[in-house]
């Protein structure tokens, strides 16, 4: 018989980790052949699903970070190690980290797109042969609001690895960066232009004025890639609601090259 | 094979048919229209040639055979995940030439898109045939001829009723049985080869991402309302949303189900926290417009749209498709003049 | 001049301001009148009136400026009008040439109806025709007027007897895609009788009113109307006048046609059992109000079948104001 592409498999957590207050990392035990920036379609059973990036995985494992605003998404909140949660996927196209290799990569992520990113991001901590030089560019609204510290912390400690982290707004206990990712495009090292590589990702407004600062600095459109967030129910290019033009975010996406992502119009 | 049936032993031939078949057609619903001491007619199941309608166009298209309007895909019972059942029954369709080329729009969906076959369709799709009924005059807001759908070749049998009998032309042979007592005559079938409408479908290099913002879309903000209907008429429209539901007199069981869904309807593109992308009907016309005769054949080479022209039939803003079409062709050659 | 001006109104005509000059009124039955009809009331007009015509609220014509003495020969004309009009949806004329056998029973005025508007609920002119032919020619006063739907175009709330189309809605779960434009629209237009229960849509029966706002937005046709028979509200007692304007008040909901043939046919024998003779002649509100709303009720519901989906009052305040009292009002002048 054929496998029904829609009956999830039921997957245990093995811990939850919170990221901030609305932001929690979940660690299922499933071993998924994964692309980095792939994602999975989650569900509870009789509440719902929805996608949501893998945000790290292993053999026998995979990371779901994902923030509680919704039906489905805060349903997930209740959840305790040892509950289960229907998996199927991995589903999308994921970024193409070969095309990567030995670049000076750029990452700059707003908010919750830092967790499609980050296993790339820990791939090339892991693997730091494979890339000339990776610098970081992390914004978020507010240091409540900054996921993954722990791992930051981390990777500002790896030599081959530049951090840029900042807030859009700072309290009283903040002593780093405030301000928009976009003011801080111009602290990155713009030499060997030809050999940079740009991944963006974040909410829709961020990606776009990210890449035009970037091409302010002759980063050309092919060198950039981002990842869109759209509505979706199936995951498989049936439901159409995560359709731009002729493009399925689901099936060709999430992730796309500056040139074809210019030219999605909702 | 053609054989000539008087309408008085059609129903015998009916009777044989569902012994293996379920049969839809269309059917007049009376007084079930939306208006009062108005029919509908739509398809459904029929046993008696009487209860067809041959004359009218369907309000709604035979869609929901293979895509049902509300589908339950598997149940919920504690931990497990039961699929639903597929009950296996053949089904036997009267429908008209563009009908069938819908059909072929919503396999490229469900069974060309993605990385998978969607196995819900193809269960029921399988087991389909269809009973073409000749169409020569059309109705209105027909357009079958511009969109190149008039004819088809894909039917089991094709036919043609007149008032005393009914000709058939058989091209499925495990049918023919049926049909064995049947006079043979020599009938073919003749496919409409003009409407009343026409329209020219604008070259895929004509659309530019431009003309996303042509002012044209901007009346539809003010005329269009987003009732959605000409989503739920359209045979080609493929769109569902999933829904999950528990029963309420046992709440460890439910279901996941999927039902229609139509982009000119509000939260079609809503995400969480309200954040949603086409919020103008200018903007869900433009994208319901180009998804018809454009990107649909940007991906699979032929148009979505089939000119079958209930869109227009059932607007209540009285928005034609054709009319968008027209004014769509009109932008592209305005655009060209000033390029 | 010598009339006996009791007879003479009976027969439509009005004691006008002017001596010796009258007034025919015409009646339109359901309001609907075959366009041929007009050249009558021309040749009338032109001929023994005074070249005009009034179109009088209750849809019907008044021919003004007749001479008295005219009124015979303009009875022969008006014959094959109150022939085809009356005699042909069967009311009981006797010899049309005789002009019409009685006033006191008003015209039973009409909206379009479902011939042309998307909101009613039926064809209010055979309706209306029908309850003419039950009650017409008869003097005491009454006034019906029927709705297609509940906008009540023709204002059958400053009736007797209002009668206004009622959908009952069926649902089909499957048909529904969970679209919302019922519920809201219920909500925004109606009495939000509607609510999602697990995507699906359930009615509150005792919140609906019948108006088929939901059958009439849905995209998919998952609202239907029961079709098995004609719903309908009927409204009692509303009135203009000099002492007690008000509107007419719901007696009964959901109910059938027959149902309100036979309510207002007995109507008229309780106005025959109840009325004040004393009185040169006295309104049914008026009669009602005397006798107490029960004793009308149990009198015209005696004996009547109502259907199961019927739903009866069981007592009615009708709002409205005295004329007498006025209070809120200061003069202006010392
Ligand atoms: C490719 C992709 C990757 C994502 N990765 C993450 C992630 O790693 N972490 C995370 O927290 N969130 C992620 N999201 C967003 C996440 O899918 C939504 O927050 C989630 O669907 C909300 O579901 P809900 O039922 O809680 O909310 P509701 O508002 O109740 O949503 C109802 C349904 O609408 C759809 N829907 C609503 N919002 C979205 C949305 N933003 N994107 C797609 N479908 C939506 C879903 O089918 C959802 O079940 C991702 C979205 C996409 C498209
Ligand atoms: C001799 C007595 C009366 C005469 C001749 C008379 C005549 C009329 C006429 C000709 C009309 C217009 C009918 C039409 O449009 O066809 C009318 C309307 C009306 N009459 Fe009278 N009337 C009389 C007494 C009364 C009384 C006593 C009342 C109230 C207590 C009354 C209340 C009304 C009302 C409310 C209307 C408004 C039309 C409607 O019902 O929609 N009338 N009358
Ligand atoms: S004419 Fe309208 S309803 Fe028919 S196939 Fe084309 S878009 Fe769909
Ligand atoms: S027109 Fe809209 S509803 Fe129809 S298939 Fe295209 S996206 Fe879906
Ligand atoms: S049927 Fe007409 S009004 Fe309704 S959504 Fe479609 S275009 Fe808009
Ligand atoms: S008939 Fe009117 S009141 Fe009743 S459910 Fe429908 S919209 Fe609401
Ligand atoms: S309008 Fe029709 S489809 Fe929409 S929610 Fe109501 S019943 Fe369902
Ligand atoms: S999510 Fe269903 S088509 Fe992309």
């Amino acid at each position: 018989m054929v496998k029904n592409p829609y009956i999830p498999t039921a997957v245990e957590i093995i811990s939850i980790r919170p990221e901030s207050e609305v932001d929690y990392t979940y660690r299922l035990a499933i071993d998924l052949d994964v692309d980095n920036g792939q994602f999975v379609e989650v569900s509870i059973p009789k509440v719902g699903e929805c996608p949501i990036s893998v945000s790290d995985f292993g053999n026998d494992y995979i990371d779901l970070t994902i923030r509680h605003v919704g039906k489905v998404t805060n349903q997930i909140a209740n959840l305790e190690v040892g509950d289960k949660l229907g998996i199927r996927g991995p589903y999308g196209n994921g970024f193409p980290i070969e095309e990567y290799q030995g670049k000076d990569l750029v990452i700059a992520a707003g908010g919750t797109g830092l967790a499609p990113v980050k296993s790339i991001i820990n791939h090339f901590y892991r693997n730091p042969e494979e890339i000339n030089s990776l610098t970081l560019l992390l914004g978020f609204r507010n240091p409540a609001n900054i996921l993954f510290a722990d791992e930051i912390a981390k990777w500002e400690e790896a030599d081959h690895i530049d951090v840029i982290l900042t807030v859009d707004e700072g309290d009283e206990e903040w002593a780093g960066n405030v301000g928009l990712v976009t003011g801080f495009v111009e602290q990155i090292n713009f030499t060997d232009l030809a050999n940079k590589e740009v991944v963006i990702v974040g909410p829709p407004i961020m990606m776009k004025f990210t890449s035009l600062e970037f091409m302010k600095h002759d980063i050309k459109e092919e060198q950039i890639w981002v990842s869109f967030e759209r509505k979706m129910s199936c995951g498989i290019g049936k439901c159409g609601h995560c359709k731009m033009d002729d493009t399925y975010i689901c099936v060709e996406g999430p992730v796309f090259n500056y040139t074809k992502a210019k030219n999605l119009v909702d | 094979m053609s054989y000539r049936v008087k309408r008085s032993e059609f129903d015998d031939i009916l009777s044989k048919l569902q012994e293996d078949y379920k049969i839809y057609a269309p059917t007049r619903k009376k007084d079930k229209g939306t208006f009062s001491d108005t029919d509908l007619v739509l398809y459904d199941r029929v046993s008696s040639l009487e209860e067809i309608d041959f004359n009218s166009k369907t309000k709604y298209s035979p869609k929901e055979v293979v895509f049902p309007i509300t589908q339950t895909l598997f149940y919920f019972n504690g931990d497990e995940y039961i699929e639903a059942e597929d009950k296996g029954e053949k089904v036997l369709v009267f429908l008209r030439p563009c009908e069938v080329n819908a059909f072929k729009r919503l396999d490229k969906i469900f069974l060309e898109n993605g990385p998978q076959e969607d196995i819900y369709y193809k269960r029921l799709r399988e087991k389909v045939k269809f009973v073409v009924m000749e169409c020569t005059e059309g109705f209105d807001s027909c357009f079958c001829v511009s969109m190149g759908t008039n004819e088809t070749e894909d039917y089991s049998i094709f036919i043609k009723v007149s008032d005393e009998e009914v000709f058939c032309e058989i091209k499925d042979e495990k049918l023919t049985e049926v049909f064995a007592d049947q006079e043979s005559t020599d009938y073919t079938p003749e496919f409409i080869q003009e409407n009343k409408q026409q329209v020219e479908v604008p070259a895929l290099e004509d659309i530019t991402t431009d003309l996303f913002d042509s002012e044209i879309w901007k009346e539809y903000s003010k005329r269009c309302i987003g009732c959605g209907r000409c989503n739920t008429v359209c045979p080609t429209c493929s769109c569902w949303t999933m829904q999950d539901i528990s029963y309420q007199d046992n709440e460890n069981i439910g279901e996941r189900r999927r039902v229609w869904a139509g982009c000119h309807i509000d939260g079609y593109t809503e995400m969480a926290g309200g954040h949603d992308f086409r919020t103008t009907y200018g903007d869900r016309m433009r994208f319901k417009t180009l998804h018809k005769i454009y990107d649909f054949r940007k991906r699979f080479d032929i148009d979505m749209c089939v000119g079958c022209g209930r869109c227009e039939d059932v607007c209540p803003q009285y928005i034609s498709f054709v009319g968008a079409i027209k004014k769509l062709n009109q932008a592209i050659k305005e655009e060209k003049n000033n390029g | 001049m010598s009339l006996n001006v009791k007879e003479f109104k009976k027969n439509a005509y009005r004691i006008t301001k002017d001596r010796g000059v009258t007034a025919l009124r015409v009646r339109v039955p359901g309001g609907h009148l075959e366009a041929k009809y007009l050249t009558i009331l021309q040749e009338i007009a032109e001929t023994y009136g005074d070249g005009n015509l009034h179109i009088t609220t209750r849809q019907g014509f008044e021919i003004t400026g007749i001479p008295m003495t005219m009124v015979e020969e303009v009875n022969k004309k008006v014959a094959p009008l109150i022939e085809g009009m009356e005699a042909g949806i069967g009311v009981d004329i006797g010899n049309p040439e005789d002009g019409y056998p009685a006033a006191g029973t008003r015209n039973v005025s009409a909206c379009i109806g479902n011939k042309v508007c998307r909101y009613a609920k039926y064809n209010t002119t055979k309706l209306a025709q029908r309850i003419e032919k039950n009650i017409f020619p008869n003097d005491y006063h009454v006034k019906i007027a029927v709705s297609g739907c509940q906008n009540d175009c023709i204002k059958a709330h400053m009736q007797d007897f209002g009668v206004l189309g009622m959908d009952l809605p069926v649902y089909d779960a499957y048909r529904c895609i969970s679209c919302g434009a019922c519920v809201k629209n219920c909500q925004k237009r109606a009495t939000g009788a509607l609510e999602f229960k697990n995507y699906k849509v359930v009615r509150d029966e005792d919140k609906c009113i019948g108006c088929g706002e939901c059958i009439a937005k849905c995209p998919t046709n998952a609202w239907t109307r029961d079709a098995s028979k004609k719903y309908y509200k009927l409204l009692i007692m509303g009135r203009t006048g000099k002492r007690n304007p008000r509107l007419a008040m719901p007696f009964l909901e959901w109910v059938t046609e027959d149902a309100i043939i036979d309510i207002i046919n007995k109507t008229y024998d309780y106005v025959d059992e109840y009325i004040d003779r004393s009185l040169p002649k006295e309104h049914v509100g008026y009669i009602v109000d005397r006798t107490g709303f029960q004793v009308f009720k149990d009198y015209v519901l005696d004996g009547v079948e109502l259907n199961p989906e019927c739903r009866v009052a069981e007592h009615i305040d009708w709002p409205g104001y005295k004329t007498n009292v006025s209070n809120n009002f200061k003069k202006v002048g010392k």
